[in-house]
């Protein structure tokens, strides 16, 4: 049977911003469909509309001709349309089988036979009763999958369902999604990742801060033309100019071990690396497999054994963030709202947070603020933060903005090492140009860097080597030039 | 049609706002109250607000009530800014007033002008000593400050109920339940003749200074102002977390113990069994109605002081029972946590379209 689904001029507006302006599309059945625009364009929005979480201001959506009235997600499930997230909605503690009967009515049996007859036809292989937690992403997003398909849903809406898997997970998905197309369920695949537009949709809708801005088939465009749609200008390629790198050992981690007691972080295990004067170090892998506790050690906010990283020929495995700071040392963190700065200060007390002492921040315990005012102005001039004002609140500042103010407030310091966690997370392509240039210019003027981030794209362009990181350890350090992104997709696995 | 949408930015007017619409709504409800009850309400609520601070006498007794409620609201400012839940104050200050009366014990008939000192002294360190406990246990045990704080509460009073009625009880005071008089030299000086509001009152006024200072001026505060927003920016920040939790639970404690001194150094002279009529839980509220900002608890200790008397004088004329004050206490606190939604929405009216 085919399905058609209509979008007719949906709108939503939110304060100081308008999420979807007058959107209307349409969708048939047999095709696999590609939303495409950066973060922040509204196509989060529109699908979270077509899943009922969100309620339009305007507009109204048709499934087969049949108006739609969607108040809340439960609607949506009652009107054939599955939605699987971002972010995994599974308890983590429950068994597979239990996540997927959760909200259903069903008989036990029958579901369970059901789910078999799916996990059959599409060569799915789960455990139903072992705890979701013992998943890995892919295997978590087939849950995910299957409970939408037990529903036998009409349309299938994706949101960024890559962000968390392997190059080999994503083939593997891409062929069930193929699979349930050629069946009939209308597939609406949410991304801003242009080659898998390519290589897996039939037709492209690009949005642009809330507004549609095409509607073409793929075999009509290619990667350049539809980046361009997306960022609605010419990108302009940045090139790091590979510079001899010093062989001046700055930073050693030596047999470097974290055993956390909570069970949602990662253990480290025997983490060996060094950096050398002027060199970036990128460190790729999936999130949340140690990242975030590798830049905890690294800042100090994890303390390990003194001897177990070396600094400029100190010992510091055992300071402090701040102590760090004094051996010249900066951090920026992957949250910027919740730990690299406060969006509820204002600016200047923002830049406050990086305290060293020959910044004279604070005297003898007491605030010093004109100095304060006077380093902030300088920060904003410097790195090009879009404002005027030091009084305002940071979270009037967009994330591009903020981040060129962390950034700002870390590098002030000169700092021989820059540690940043996901710096380009969630901003858009002039904000992501403009802290690149920034990184490659800390190399050039024989700084080092150490680049933790889950983007690959950006690993490969800015390092000089890269390491993967996998449950808590690390691959062999690899010459960024003999790496492609389909071995760091491997390796980012767990294979070897 | 009303609609609810939510504000961009808290306004700075509305976050001073919303405590004086609490405490009108307040009003209104305990007016309400009063009707169901059967009593004029506007006449009611005179007799509960009005009346008691009508004269001298009535005004002295309000400084007096405000005082510990004051002082020990700043303490608790110091905690509750940095996300650290003390809610044992009236544990801090039983046992400041213990050390403090044990202190001025030893002083018995004695004169001199280091006693007062002293005494005001041990009451500080006896509160620190008692906040200490839940400090510790959180820093070093992760142990949860606000079940610990809270339970420590009832042990003190026991403990001080054993001490009045056992080892430090008045031995001419034919078996009530309290210590001996203490020396003139250990007593906070009155003020006025006839009035009882006494010299503890300075120390309050000077922990309001003092704490402005120390949240606007200093490093500290700027590291509590930080922590308070967010713990992980503070460790990324580098501050010393553990110091910072034990030394607001410090001067926390230090604050209410002061109040325990002066419940009992003043006009009482003496130890008994109930010192406090739960300063320590109503300074809760003040801190909250004052926006823990050390100009607004001297305004939210003045308020909820009154309900005090009024429950007072509601008794006497009235013959409602006194704990009608903790009423009042309890609405001013239901209609600000309530309209604190104000802070983050705005309720919008639109027009029926003709």
């Amino acid at each position: 049977m085919n399905t058609n689904l209509k979008i007719s001029n949906v709108t939503k507006i939110y304060p100081g911003c308008v999420a979807n302006d007058n959107i209307s599309l349409e969708f048939n059945s047999g095709k696999i469909y590609a939303l495409l625009g950066e973060n922040g364009a509204g196509k989060s929005t529109l699908v979270k509309i077509l899943s009922g979480v969100i309620i339009p201001d305007e507009g109204k959506i048709y499934l087969n001709e049949n108006y739609l009235k969607l108040n809340s997600p439960l609607d949506a499930k009652k009107n054939d349309i599955g939605m699987v997230f971002q972010h995994f909605n599974l308890f983590e503690t429950l068994s597979v089988f239990e996540n997927l009967i959760i909200d259903s009515d069903e008989q036990r049996e029958s579901v369970r036979e059901k789910i078999d007859a799916i996990m059959k036809k599409y060569n799915f292989s789960i455990d139903l009763d072992i705890p979701v937690l013992n998943l890995s992403a892919g295997q978590k997003q087939k849950v995910e999958i299957i409970r939408c398909l037990i529903r036998s849903p009409k349309v299938l809406i994706m949101d960024e369902p890559t962000s968390v898997l392997t190059e080999q997970e994503t083939s593997e998905l891409f062929l069930s999604l193929k699979k349930f197309s050629d069946e009939g369920i209308l597939i609406i695949y949410i991304t801003h990742k242009l080659k898998e537009v390519m290589q897996l949709c039939d037709e492209v809708a690009v949005m642009r801060r809330g507004k549609l801005v095409s509607v073409s088939e793929i075999k009509n465009e290619n990667i350049e033309s539809l980046a361009n749609k997306m960022v609605g200008q010419n990108l302009k390629t940045i090139k790091k100019k590979k510079a001899k790198t010093s062989s001046d050992q700055l930073i050693k981690i030596t047999n470097l071990n974290f055993t956390s007691e909570d069970p949602f972080e990662t253990n480290l295990t025997d983490i060996n690396f060094s950096v050398n004067r002027g060199e970036c170090l990128g460190i790729a892998g999936i999130s949340g497999n140690g990242q975030s506790e590798l830049f905890q050690v690294l800042s100090g906010e994890i303390i390990s054994e003194k001897n177990s990283i070396e600094f400029n020929n100190n010992y510091i495995g055992d300071l402090s963030p701040q102590e760090r700071r004094e051996y010249l040392m900066a951090f920026s963190p992957e949250d910027r709202l919740e730990q690299a700065a406060i969006p509820q200060m204002k600016i200047f007390e923002n830049v406050a947070l990086n305290n060293f002492k020959s910044s004279n921040f604070f005297n003898n315990g007491l605030i010093n603020e004109n100095k304060i005012k006077e380093h902030s102005k300088k920060i904003i001039s410097d790195f090009n933060v879009n404002t005027d004002n030091i009084e305002l609140k940071s979270q009037f500042l967009s994330g591009g903005n903020l981040q060129k103010l962390i950034i700002g407030r870390e590098l002030i310091t000169s700092p021989d090492l820059l540690i940043c966690f996901n710096p380009t997370w969630g901003l858009d392509v002039g904000a992501i140009n403009y802290i690149h240039e920034t990184l490659i210019k800390i190399n050039e003027q024989n700084k080092s860097i150490i680049l933790i981030s889950t983007d690959t794209d950006e690993l490969l362009k800015l390092s000089d080597k890269i390491s993967v990181i996998h449950k808590g350890k690390l691959s062999k350090i690899m010459n960024s030039e003999e790496v492609t992104s389909e071995k760091l997709g491997i390796l980012m696995g767990g294979a070897n | 049609m009303i609609k609810i949408v939510k504000r961009d930015q808290p306004s700075r007017a509305i976050f001073f706002f919303t405590p004086v619409l609490a405490i009108i709504l307040t009003l209104v409800a305990g007016g309400l109250i009063f009707f169901i009850l059967g009593f004029k309400p506007f006449e009611a609520l005179k007799f509960f607000f009005i009346v008691p601070i009508a004269d001298k006498y009535g005004f002295s007794e309000l400084l007096l009530k405000a005082t510990p409620l004051c002082l020990i609201a700043i303490g608790l400012s110091f905690c509750f800014k940095s996300n650290n839940w003390n809610i044992g104050a009236e544990g801090q200050l039983t046992f400041g007033a213990i050390v403090s009366g044990g202190v001025a014990l030893l002083f018995y008939e004695q004169e001199g002008f280091y006693i007062l000192p002293t005494v005001i002294l041990a009451g500080a360190i006896g509160g620190m000593l008692y906040a200490s406990i839940p400090a510790i246990l959180k820093t070093y045990f992760n142990t949860n400050e606000i079940l610990v704080s809270l339970m420590l509460v009832y042990v003190s009073k026991l403990i001080l109920d054993y001490l009045v009625v056992g080892p430090w009880s008045n031995p001419e005071g034919f078996n009530f339940p309290e210590t001996r008089q203490f020396s003139d030299s250990a007593k906070l000086p009155l003020l006025f003749e006839g009035l009882r509001i006494h010299a503890g009152i300075f120390l309050a006024l000077a922990a309001v200074v003092i704490s402005w200072f120390i949240f606007y001026k200093t490093y500290l505060g700027f590291q509590m102002k930080v922590s308070g927003f967010s713990l992980k920016t503070a460790k990324y920040a580098g501050y010393k977390g553990k110091k910072m939790i034990i030394l607001v639970f410090l001067i926390s404690g230090a604050c209410a113990g002061l109040a325990g001194v002066g419940e009992i150094t003043g006009p009482i002279g003496q130890l008994h069994r109930e010192i406090s009529p739960d300063y320590g839980f109503t300074a809760i509220i003040v801190a909250f109605l004052g926006r823990l900002h050390p100009v607004g608890i001297i305004f939210a200790s003045l308020v909820v002081a009154i309900t005090y008397l009024g429950a007072e004088t509601a008794q006497i004329f009235m013959q409602i029972p006194k704990y009608t004050g903790q009423v009042f206490q309890g609405m001013i606190l239901f209609f600000l946590l309530a309209s604190d939604y104000l802070l983050f929405f705005k309720i919008k009216f639109i027009g029926l379209k003709k």
